[in-house]
């Protein structure tokens, strides 16, 4: 055989190409497209000027240190701001394309596409089943209800914990549980969007794990925003991250700003605003 | 401001720096028992390592709490990765050392070319400003300087294409051909030790910037260099 023929009968080596760092997933499509959002309190402003979108089926970390309005933002995009009387709202929150703050719009239907968990668990003084079921009873959701909450409980990685005491009361449940309770019931009316504002910060680190856990299967079908103070659960469960900081305004008040949003590793690993880095780094301040 | 941080990035960063100085006492030694054909010296190089390595542990374990305890991120974070691999490639340069001094021994008895002798000097002595301008670069957070680092090593690696020539022109003495075939080894170690430096170097870039890049490509040179 000749050198030639050997050659031919080697397979070509794949040259690996060097890739660039996905910077951001691809195929995104846009959920919120929030647009110069501002929103103060009577008139203490709370966050300022705030643009980005968010993408279907990610996390969304929104990190900064206390009183930068990350909380302030959640609630503004299911209209939870409404319940104040004092709260004011600026710019637009795009939901598919429609302004959620537009004049026709339901904040009740709002709230039905966008569930939210809170920080500390709140179940009702009711039946697991009942929590669950609640929802869907108010918005008529009645057929299959047996079905609906098995669905939401196990999709709340619950229903091997409280399958066979579906009539006990919530209350007996580990506050881990009767999270991801909250959880089950903000998914049993099929919502679109999770909004979490600090869900585990109230839990122990195995419970946490366990929401952390979750909130990375239910990307799959839901897209998800969640507020933290825990960098770290940012870095380990978010697609994207916002950061916002504090601005201190020309009369001394101070307003939350976004001030870097990006994929969660750049954020992590090569921020580019110098604040983010200073806060992320834990020099802040 | 996290201060155990801070205090932990810059204690690793002395302990890795006092290395590098190990390493730079090493390559001198290597060097020297080299010129001089001196195997008691060669056999103090050789144990010297143990040295070098102990400081690499350290190093490497430092690191390794570091990133248990402290989860360092954006610049803290790069920082330590830079470390970690500075931290090899010193201890690498280290062996290498080993290496001349093991080949010094093995061509105690043999004449050596002088010729040849002052030419390892030369690179030996190039490759030492490398390193010291690689720490330095390092130290400073200076891309600049250690860029620089690609130029030196391209007159070590002529320096080592030079030494295949020279050999080649040594004749068919047997004696004198083994000499000079453990020689290309010392050369090659030299020029080696050059290489980690320039690698180095790029670590300088990749902490600076976030972006990791290569100096010069080995693998698909630019067209006419």
């Amino acid at each position: 055989m000749t050198q030639a023929d050997t050659m031919v009968n080697v397979a070509p080596i794949e040259i690996a190409q060097r890739r660039e760092r996905p910077q951001t997933p691809t195929l995104r499509e846009t959920v919120f497209d929030i647009r110069n959002l501002s929103v103060s309190y009577g008139k203490t402003p709370a966050i300022k000027d705030v643009s980005f979108e968010i993408y279907r089926n990610q996390v969304t970390a929104i990190i900064g240190p206390s009183g930068c309005g990350k909380s302030t933002f959640i609630r503004t995009l299911n209209r939870m701001n409404d319940l104040v009387p004092s709260a004011n709202v600026e710019g637009e929150v795009l939901y598919h394309g429609v302004d959620l703050y537009g004049t026709k719009v339901d904040p009740v239907q709002v709230r039905r596409r966008i569930g939210m968990v809170f920080q500390k668990p709140n179940p009702f003084p009711k039946s697991i089943y009942d929590n669950v079921a609640w929802g869907l009873r108010v918005l008529g959701m009645k057929d299959k209800l047996d079905d609906r909450v098995k669905r939401a409980l196990e999709q709340a990685a619950l229903w091997d914990d409280v399958r066979h005491r579906l009539k006990k009361n919530a209350l007996g449940l580990s506050g881990g549980q009767q999270q991801r309770l909250c959880i089950a019931r903000a998914l049993a009316v099929e919502p679109e969007v999770l909004l979490m504002d600090e869900p585990a910060s109230a839990l122990d680190p195995i419970a946490t794990a366990r929401i952390e856990d979750l909130m990375h299967d239910l990307k799959n079908e839901y897209t998800i925003v969640v507020v933290t103070h825990n960098m770290q659960q940012a870095a380990r469960v978010a697609d994207m991250t916002a950061f916002f900081g504090l601005e201190v305004l020309p009369d001394k008040s101070r307003t939350g700003i976004l001030v870097e949003y990006d994929a969660t590793q750049k954020i992590f690993t090569q921020p580019s605003d110098k604040r983010t880095e200073d806060y992320v780094t834990g020099r802040f301040g | 401001m996290r201060v155990t941080l801070q205090e932990d990035l810059d204690t690793l960063q002395a302990s890795l720096l006092e290395e590098g100085e190990l390493v730079l006492r090493a390559l001198r030694g290597a060097l020297n028992a080299l010129r001089e054909a001196d195997a008691e010296l060669a056999d103090e190089v050789i144990a010297f390592d143990d040295e070098v390595d102990r400081r690499y542990l350290q190093v490497e374990q430092g690191i390794e709490a570091l990133l248990a305890r402290q989860t360092p991120v954006a610049v803290d974070l790069r920082l330590v990765l830079a470390m970690l691999h500075t931290n090899l490639h010193l201890e690498r340069m280290a062996d290498y050392c080993v290496t001349i001094a093991k080949l010094t021994k093995l061509v105690a008895g043999l004449e050596p070319e002088p010729r040849m002798i002052q030419a390892f000097e030369e690179m030996g002595a190039r490759a030492e400003e490398m390193i010291r301008i690689a720490l330095d670069a390092f130290v400073n957070r200076d891309v600049d300087e250690a860029s620089s680092l690609v130029e030196l090593d391209e007159l070590i690696d002529r320096a080592n294409r030079r030494v295949v020539r020279q050999v080649l022109e040594l004749g068919p003495d047997p004696e004198l051909s083994e000499w000079g075939l453990r020689m290309l080894l010392v050369s090659r170690c030299l020029e080696r030790i050059g290489d980690h430096a320039v690698d180095i170097g790029e670590q300088v870039a990749y902490l600076v910037s976030g972006e990791f890049r290569e100096f010069t490509d080995a693998s698909h040179p630019v067209q006419g260099s």
